[in-house]
């Protein structure tokens, strides 16, 4: 038995309308009722997106009847939505879920030649003429109309839109972000069972937080309560006992008639334009048609409970509304519902016809764009003047701090962050502790001081606000970088990586960007303190996330380069960037021996720079075994270098990757041919996503004819104490990997080639 | 009780429509022809009918804005009238004077309303050109492929940037119609490196066109909104598609809107007529576009705009020919076809039931 309920409710449209008896006539710029900020024709107007945002609705799920569309999620029951699509002006950002055609629709208005039907279908027959997807999701979203495209699944879009909330004032102070006018307001949209998601309460939890401590935070919070989450009915009540009673949290009710959510939308919305503190609206709709098309509602609904349901259809209501208060005839409205459907559904076909993506290359093109030509040029700019820099730093520059005052991997990042921040005035630092107390370990100390609470602050205590806040920040025109204080907070926090800023330009197409470089401070080797939340070795969720950027620097010469490769690449490509500090190494000194001071380095003044593939090679004429590793693992090669040396005789190169995704596969392949023995030197867990896995593989199915070997880490999380060392990789394990490795028959000795030949940068 | 009619786009021509192959074109006997009669002799104006029926086509005479415009406006809805009858007319576009037809033909104004509306603003231009201040020059922006050919762009971005008293005019999609004072004119003619798309030789200037669409007509606009704003204004029976993209409905409007775009931004405002066919081909989709109006001055344009959008399958200008050769052409001209079939009278001339 099919189950189709979409004649039923379109045909009760079409009943209602023969039915209903024309009213004295109301002038088109006349309220809807007396002292409504609706007019006659406005509300019109609105009924006519509203009935185009329905047909959307009824075309996606015709044409997926014969497998012409991809997308039935519609916003059938929501169209009320539309009054806010009015109200807000396209200069306040949207950032919508997914039953948002009605406002889209009266949004588009506000921009005469847009095409808000058509580019719909677009989205839902997943052509790649969708202007803002390009057949990659149906999603709302267009740039000219300023709504950044979001899937918003699981509130995953709340944490930016209060981000950019929060940064709009700041970019505005910083004389960036001048593309929106000074009261320009955010707005995001959500379902009632949505609100119980953490992500969504962090949300309004660091709205009012912002609010609170005297911030701007004007963002306008739309829940559309269609009372149930899929099939679980949301308990009566529950928004309004929730949100009514929270401090620094505006809450409003839009229901009734359509001039009464309307004025109740304006209301909320020049609370929030004009008081700048966060408003969350409760806009009553019903959710017709299931959840999608996929969706068989009868399984958990009674069919009088999908009637009543739909008797409460608000184009019924609207229609009789506008009948009776004589803004319109019956006639009119079934004049204009015969056309939009008309034309919906030849606008449907014409879609159908419109290519879409085919290549493995359109659909990662825009994906993770990364131009190195223009990103080396973008890291060389600009260049301080002297003097400025020189005051900037207070009188002695960093890299006057040569030998024997070389300054360890902390020392270094604060000054490479001290020259970023100087030399780029859209650049902000925020995290954890990281302004007054000038981070953990100090890595931004005296930040805040130098450049002001405006770009490097405290946030609050919560990583997916942290990375929201990057998001809204990039959006808004700013550069962050923020800081999560541990690797293992990170995961609590990582879908907004996954989910949202990492797939932003793929998307939007690259319309959107939310440029980042977002520092992380991780790995073990805390010499037994800090159990495992303070040394997680687990980098497996992050390499696993297309398009992710990850820097790993071991030494601090090093990540003062990296960081300004990492920084121009966000800001060049709109590249995400987790740049992950191995904590281990901050104040690590030596190399060898007590006192060897051989991991202190020399600051390289900017704009020395380094991007990915760009490996480090120690012991270049070297060639009986590569070791391959990054971070920690490096400083152990380096001291098993030393050793296979002296002790057994064997000649190691050691090459540092510096760049875990993308990884450098290329000069591995090199220096791998050159040694034809391999060694890989894996902090992170064996199993967990480490490099090892992926280096092996490609050397692999890459026909490498030597010996292949690694040393990882053991699948647990890291102890306390002296037992941490049971389960890492230590200096005794990888001699002893070494030497076998280097002492093992090849099957096949590979000739020796020429070590100038093969890529690096460093012997 | 369906309708199978195709559902049809109707496009109104500008100004350059009428030329010499166009004489002979009006029906002596049609009511909208002799009601024009009537209201250009209150004005002590020559006959239409006469200057239709000239012997020869002489520029200055039928190229008079106060000529032409009122002879491509009527011998338009006479077009429009038989167009209707064998198709359901889903929305309507006008190119410049187009737009003023396109009201006409949607009922925002009657008869006589559009006619005052449209021999007064011809006038009006008459009376601005007689300061001398400037004309139109059209330059291509695709080649005869009918692909956009980015140099010619750049040449006219150019222009613009350099000009000075030079501002875009009308967009047609593959040209575009800039428009100055004479003296940015004649630059634009110096500068705008010469093309030669077909037999036609560009930059070309269009004869008898004053700087339309631009700041330097803004005196025609005043007067325009002293002397019309309080014609008949009312909402259109059928959607109206403007020179911006926006939609005039049936159940939308308000007239004073309309009359403010009418006589305000639209003529001091570059008409972009792409956008605005683009709009009709993306959200009304139409079976066909029927393109009215003496001469066939849009047929060129309309294939490359949909070409542009790749609007039903077609992409290139061969995939355009190829369609148009076939049994339903997308494009359809009215122009050669008798004009005598329907005599409705000017007072009956509503397409639909008024409200």
């Amino acid at each position: 038995m099919t189950f189709d309920r979409v004649a039923v409710v379109e045909d009760a449209l079409d009943g209602l309308l023969t039915g209903l008896t024309p009213a004295a006539r109301l002038e088109p710029d006349a309220p809807l009722r007396p002292g409504s900020t609706l007019t006659a024709r406005e509300a019109v107007e609105l009924f006519e997106d509203q009935v185009t945002s329905r047909q959307l609705d009824v075309a996606a799920r015709r044409l997926k009847k014969t497998n012409r569309s991809f997308h039935t999620i519609g916003g059938a029951g929501h169209e009320n939505n539309a009054a806010l699509g009015a109200q807000l002006r396209i200069t306040d950002p949207a950032f919508l879920h997914y039953r948002s055609g009605g406002f889209m629709m009266a949004r588009a208005r506000q921009l005469p030649g847009s095409t808000p039907a058509f580019d719909a279908l677009l989205g839902i027959v997943a052509s790649r003429e969708d202007p803002i997807a390009q057949g990659r999701h149906k999603v709302w979203g267009s740039r000219p109309l300023w709504v950044p495209p979001q899937t918003s699944t699981i509130a995953s879009h709340l944490p930016k839109a209060v981000g950019m909330a929060f940064s709009l004032a700041r970019a505005r102070r910083l004389g960036l972000g001048d593309e929106l006018p000074p009261d320009a307001i955010v707005m995001c949209s959500f379902g009632d069972a949505t609100v119980n998601h953490a992500t969504a309460l962090a949300a309004f939890n660091t709205a009012r937080y912002g609010a609170r401590i005297g911030l701007p935070m004007p963002i306008l919070f739309v829940c559309e309560d269609n009372q149930t989450g899929i099939s679980v009915p949301t308990p009566e009540g529950w928004l309004a006992e929730t949100f009514s009673t929270q401090s620094h949290l505006h809450y409003r009710d839009a229901s009734g008639e359509l001039d009464e959510v309307w004025d109740a939308m304006a209301e909320a919305i020049r609370l929030v334009r004009s008081a700048r503190e966060p408003v969350f609206l409760h806009l009553d709709v019903v959710r017709l048609w299931g959840h999608a098309g996929s969706d068989a509602e009868h399984v958990y609904r009674s069919l009088d409970e999908i009637a009543a349901t739909e008797s409460h259809d608000p184009l019924l209501r609207n229609a009789r509304r506008l009948v009776e208060t004589g803004a319109a005839t019956p006639d009119q409205l079934r004049a204009l519902v015969a056309d939009v459907r008309d034309r919906i559904q030849a606008a449907a076909e014409e879609a159908t016809l419109r290519p879409r993506l085919t290549t493995t290359a359109e659909v990662t093109a825009t994906l993770a764009p990364y131009h190195p030509k223009q990103v080396a040029t973008r890291a060389a700019k600009p260049v301080l003047k002297a003097d400025v820099r020189r005051a900037t730093f207070g009188g002695t520059l960093p890299e006057e701090a040569t030998k024997p005052n070389s300054r360890t991997l902390a020392g270094l990042i604060n000054s490479a962050l001290c020259d970023e921040l100087a030399r780029r005035p859209e650049l902000i630092v925020f995290g954890e502790d990281v302004a007054r107390k000038g981070g953990v370990y100090n890595v931004t100390h005296d930040l805040q001081q130098r450049f002001g609470a405006g770009r490097v602050f405290d946030t609050l205590l919560d990583e997916t606000s942290i990375l929201g806040i990057a998001q809204g920040a990039a959006h808004a025109g700013l550069l962050p970088i923020p800081e999560i204080q541990y690797l293992a907070y990170l995961h609590n926090a990582l879908d907004q990586i996954r989910g949202e800023a990492a797939t932003l330009q793929f998307f939007s197409s690259g319309q959107f960007r939310n440029p980042m470089v977002v520092r992380v401070p991780g790995l073990a080797y805390q010499k037994g303190f800090g159990g495992h939340f303070h040394n997680d070795n687990s980098i497996g969720a992050l390499r696993d996330i297309p398009g992710l950027v990850i820097a790993v620097p071991a030494r601090g010469d090093d990540a003062a380069r990296m960081l300004r490769g990492a920084v121009a690449m966000a800001r060049e490509d709109g590249l995400v960037v987790i740049f992950l500090e191995p904590i281990a190494l901050y104040h690590e000194r030596d190399l060898h021996t007590d006192g060897d001071a051989g991991w202190l380095a020399d600051y390289p003044p900017p704009p020395g720079h380094l991007l990915p593939g760009e490996v480090g090679v120690y012991g270049a004429d070297a060639a009986d075994l590569l070791m391959v590793s990054y971070a920690n693992g490096l400083r152990l090669s380096l001291q098993a270098q030393a050793n296979l040396a002296q002790e057994h005789g064997i000649g190691a190169r050691v090459l540092d990757l510096r760049w875990l995704a993308p990884l450098p596969h290329e000069a591995v392949r090199a220096h791998a041919a050159d040694c034809g023995r391999v060694l890989i030197v894996d902090e992170c867990r064996a199993t967990g996503g480490g490099v090892a896995d992926a280096l092996i593989a490609d050397l692999a199915e890459r026909s490498f004819v030597g010996r292949l070997a690694s040393v990882r880490a053991v699948d647990s999380f890291v102890p306390l104490g002296t037992a941490s060392s049971a389960v890492l990789v230590g200096l005794d394990q990888v001699v002893a990997a070494a030497v076998r490795t280097a002492r093992s028959k090849a099957r096949v000795k590979p000739s020796r080639r020429r070590a100038a030949a093969t890529p690096g940068n460093r012997s | 009780m369906t309708d199978d009619r195709p559902r049809a786009l109707l496009v109104f021509p500008g100004r350059g429509a009428y030329t010499a192959a166009s004489l002979g074109s009006l029906p002596t006997g049609h009511p909208f022809v002799q009601r024009a009669e009537a209201l250009r002799a209150e004005l002590g104006l020559d006959s239409l009918l006469a200057l239709d029926a000239a012997d020869e086509f002489e520029a200055s005479v039928h190229l008079r804005p106060a000529n032409a415009s009122p002879l491509i406006w009527l011998i338009s809805l006479l077009d429009a009238e038989r167009a209707m009858a064998d198709h359901r007319v889903v929305a309507v576009i006008g190119n410049s004077l187009g737009w003023y037809t396109a009201l006409t033909v949607g009922d925002a104004l009657d008869f006589d309303d559009a006619f005052q509306l449209v021999q007064g603003i011809a006038l009006l231009q008459e009376e601005a050109a007689a300061d001398g201040s400037g004309g139109q020059v059209i330059y291509p922006r695709s080649g005869a492929d009918w692909q956009p050919a980015p140099e010619l762009a750049a040449a006219i971005d150019a222009a613009l940037i350099d000009g000075g008293e030079v501002f875009p005019s009308v967009d047609l999609g593959g040209y575009l119609v800039l428009a100055g004072t004479d003296a940015g004119i004649g630059r634009l003619l110096e500068t705008l490196p010469p093309v030669q798309i077909g037999e036609r030789l560009f930059p070309l200037r269009l004869a008898f066109h004053g700087p339309y669409h631009t700041p330097l007509v803004a005196g025609v606009s005043t007067e325009a909104q002293a002397r019309y704003s309080t014609l008949g204004w009312r909402a259109p029976v059928v959607t109206l598609i403007d020179g911006r993209g926006a939609r005039f409905t049936p159940w939308a409007t308000n007239p004073v809107e309309l009359a403010w775009y009418t006589l305000g931004e639209q003529i001091i405002t570059p008409y972009r007529f792409a956008t605005g066919a683009r709009v009709a081909l993306r959200e009304y989709a139409p079976d066909v576009l029927v393109l009215t109006g003496p001469g066939n001055t849009l047929g060129g344009v309309a294939g490359q705009l949909v070409v542009a959008e790749g609007y039903h399958g077609l992409r290139t200008r061969a995939d355009f020919e190829s369609a148009q050769a076939g049994d339903s052409p997308l494009v359809l001209s009215m122009h050669g076809r008798p004009r005598s079939a329907f005599r409705r009278s000017p007072s009956q001339w509503a397409p639909r039931t008024r409200r």
